[in-house]
């Protein structure tokens, strides 16, 4: 591996390359072992540096980089000219982490199970599946999830059914959270303060 | 850290990088890796004894200290303000919170025997792990001791907690000098952003709260049976949690036929909770947060049952999803 090569894969690293050296990594990453040698072995000190454990990075990820920038090149062709490399690297992979955490601020009536029913209004339906990002494995942060869970196909939702799933998620969090509370209780170390989370506390 | 970063500079003492690099500090870990299968990697990798010391001091401390004062908690815009106070006498704690803001409902516990160590308690008793070869919570955690500040006037120690994995929250939480009391904790979600703050504003070492505050309700908090700190049995019943992450284990021994599963890390806990529904649903996912809370409610088919399965705790969104996508029907 050249001088050079080395320089631009540490850039990499380092959120530093240009569109240049990225171009240079992914164009000869597929064919030179000795590159994706390194590239792995930057990980694994990486890893090591931020205290990870190790034992999880048996996972060669250039192939997945690759489509995951070609695929997000794809989706959103302007994407990219403010944000970092290494943010456009890692998104796809970030993703999987929040993936599910939409805000939730809109609070709307009941009635969101029957909302939910299996009919097919044309609102509501849910439209075709794709696969939870859940599944990935997270290479750069050096963390696998296990690829076994999380892999189950979420549908995407049309925006009346996402909004009555926020409202339901409200009503089971009001629901359960004395409950939750009663265990967090007798095994956290603050005591009785996880009562203090709960919304309403009910005799 | 620290260590990488010194020897990081000597190995290239020539570089004119100004600041840190990947380059720089890649080099050293290539160093460091070398040594850890010799060193590190034979006790607990990460692991501070005496920070670890520390966390088992505040996990018995409450079987030791009365003590009564105010805390607040923070959780975003939202500050809540009770009174708490905790009394040990002849082998049994009585607990009483009341909420001086808000709702105004009290929680009490009383009578609750010193023998009675709950799973999360003793998932903290890290010294015998240690001695027998474990590393118990240190291996889902890394622990670090900082200097304290001083909280409701008393000088405390910090121990910095970090996650060891993607599944569950770091910590900041701070305990008294002297009794190791935990005075404050921080809860640190992605890029340490602080997600919920409790913290002593006064506290008194005896047992009994000042009269005066109006109570609205009085609740008397409930004393599940702990269960064995074991995954066994948990699988019993209708429905089964699959998979959690590793570290956790159950709360209390939940009846088979139960609709709530609860887990805990020691620090963390989340529950879970299944509702079979008497009509279809639509497959989706609703999320709500709030401070360190997570509550996600995800409908589902389970072998021809349509369910809703809802993950609350203190764990993150990854987490609760995970979990819910591996509530499985048992036949």
């Amino acid at each position: 591996m050249s001088e050079r090569m080395r320089e631009s894969l540490s850039a990499l690293m380092d959120d530093e390359a240009n569109e240049l050296e990225l171009e240079r990594v992914l164009t000869q990453i597929g064919d030179s072992d000795d590159l994706r040698r390194s590239w792995h072995r930057y990980n694994v000190a990486r890893a090591a540096i931020a205290g990870h454990q190790l034992g999880h990075l048996n996972v060669d990820i250039s192939a997945q980089v690759r489509q995951a920038l070609v695929a997000e090149g794809a989706q959103q062709p302007a994407f990219g000219n403010g944000a970092s490399l290494r943010q456009r690297l890692l998104r796809p992979v970030a993703s999987l982490a929040v993936a599910a955490s939409v805000a939730a601020t809109v609070v709307i009536g009941g009635q969101q199970l029957a909302q939910l029913g299996g009919g097919s209004s044309p609102g509501g339906r849910a439209v075709a599946s794709s696969a939870s990002p859940v599944g990935m494995v997270n290479s750069f942060g050096a963390t696998s999830v296990q690829a076994s869970y999380g892999s189950q196909a979420v549908p995407v939702l049309q925006p009346a059914t996402r909004t009555a799933y926020r409202e339901l998620a409200r009503q089971r969090m009001q629901k359960y959270m004395q409950e939750h509370a009663e265990h967090a209780a007798l095994n956290t170390p603050q005591g009785l303060i996880p009562f203090a989370r709960v919304p309403e506390i009910r005799e | 850290m620290h260590v990488y970063r010194k020897s990081a500079s000597r190995v290239s003492g020539l570089s004119i990088l100004a600041r840190l690099h990947w380059r720089r500090r890649i080099a050293a870990a290539s160093l460091a890796l070398t040594l850890i299968p010799v060193t590190v990697a034979q006790v607990c990798p990460g692991a501070d004894p005496a920070a670890l010391a520390w966390l088992e001091k505040m996990s018995s401390s409450v079987h030791k200290v009365s003590y009564n004062g105010v805390v607040t908690l923070q959780r975003g815009e939202d500050m809540q303000v009770m009174q708490v106070s905790h009394a040990v006498a002849q082998g049994v704690s009585s607990e009483q919170l009341t909420q001086l803001t808000g709702q105004g409902a009290q929680i009490d516990r009383v009578a609750h025997p010193l023998a009675c160590v709950h799973p999360g308690h003793r998932l903290l008793q890290v010294s015998e792990d240690l001695r027998a070869g474990h590393c118990g919570i240190a291996q889902y955690y890394r622990f670090s001791l900082a200097d304290g500040e001083r909280v409701a006037g008393r000088q405390a120690v910090r121990i910095l907690v970090e996650p060891r994995d993607m599944y569950r929250f770091g910590y900041i939480m701070e305990l008294d000098k002297e009794t190791a009391l935990l005075l404050k904790t921080q809860t640190l979600g992605r890029g340490n952003s602080v997600l919920e703050k409790f913290q002593f504003a006064n506290l008194a070492y005896t047992g009994h709260s000042p009269e005066g505050a109006q109570v609205n309700l009085v609740h008397h908090a409930s004393h599940p049976l702990p269960g064995a700190p074991t995954l066994a049995g948990h699988s019993a019943g209708p429905w089964t949690v699959n998979w959690v992450p590793r570290g956790f284990v159950p709360t209390d021994s939940a009846g088979s036929m139960a609709d709530r599963r609860t887990y805990t890390d020691g620090l963390a806990v989340f529950s879970v909770f299944l509702e079979e529904l008497t009509q279809e649903i639509r497959p989706g996912e609703g999320l709500i947060r709030s401070g360190g809370t997570t509550s996600y409610t995800r409908g589902m088919d389970l072998a021809g049952q349509p369910v809703l399965v809802t993950v609350i705790g203190e764990v993150p969104v990854n987490t609760a999803r995970m979990v819910a996508d591996s509530v499985a029907r048992v036949r």
